[in-house]
């Protein structure tokens, strides 16, 4: 069992559509690598300097990254991680 | 059921519903339409101003253009003319609206002291960071004013690539 991937609609035209990819990595950092190989143009929709952007929620199962171990947290297969644009305004 | 293009309703709630004047840019219209509960809106209308002067937040659940579920929210980061939900919340109540069947189809905030209009923070929030791509493509974004706090007045908006449209907001 892989780890699922829900993409976010504004990243769906990078995956052909696919609001479900597979992979199987250690950890988020390599989550975004690997998104990267496979659909070329995420990691610069996703990240600067190797940090997550900051409107960007990701979360682990039903745990946001930031209260793990950010881009360090450990991923398992049967993982689900949600890739959740934030919603803000002014 | 009331037809209108935009509506208000007072704190007290009355038997008919009334026409606000509608002051700001008027959008082109599209065709898509919200339909909101009387129950729902005046939540919705109790929360802004439980909240002012900083801006209020919720989410909108439902679906066929029908709000359902209206969620009211915590502003992460208060401010007279800012918001953010809060994370962990925004999950939960996504997962909630997922779990009950239905679909993630408006977002609410307030403006306290300006327009019922989207700013330009509201605009470049709802795309993903650089880009104009849309987060939320199929959420209306529901702007409420309360610049009369005895009169608040709410208008309905789609945000897209660049354009900003009216939705109508209908009242049963």
């Amino acid at each position: 069992m892989a780890i699922k991937v829900r993409i976010p609609t504004p990243l769906q035209n990078l995956t052909n559509g696919k609001a479900e990819v597979e992979c199987s990595v250690k950890n988020v950092k390599e989550l975004v690598d690997a998104l990267e190989r496979d659909y070329p143009g995420m990691q610069e929709r996703l990240s600067e300097g190797g940090k997550i952007r900051r409107f960007i929620n990701i979360y682990v199962n039903d745990d946001d990254i930031r209260f793990l171990n950010k881009e360090e947290t450990a991923l398992k297969d049967g993982d689900t991680i949600s890739i959740v644009p934030a919603i803000a305004g002014g | 059921m009331t037809r209108v293009g935009v509506f208000s309703a007072s704190l007290r709630l009355r038997g008919s519903t009334e026409l606000a004047e509608v002051s700001g840019p008027v959008s082109e219209v599209t065709r898509v339409e919200l339909i909101f509960k009387k129950s729902d809106l005046q939540v919705i209308f109790n929360h802004c101003l439980a909240a002012a002067p900083n801006e209020a937040c919720g989410m909108l659940g439902g679906k066929d253009g029908r709000v359902e579920k209206a969620y009211c929210m915590r502003n992460a980061k208060p401010g007279p003319d800012y918001y953010e939900m809060d994370p962990e919340e925004q999950f939960r109540v996504m997962k909630d609206i997922r779990d009950s069947g239905l679909k993630m189809i408006g977002l609410f905030h307030s403006h306290p002291m300006s327009q019922a209009y989207p700013s330009s923070v509201d605009v470049s929030q709802a795309y993903w960071p650089g880009t104009q791509m849309p987060n939320y493509p199929d959420a209306v974004y529901v702007i409420v004013t309360l610049m009369n706090r005895a009169k608040p007045v709410a208008r309905g908006f789609s945000i897209e690539e660049g354009k900003v449209s009216e939705v109508t907001l209908t009242m049963v």
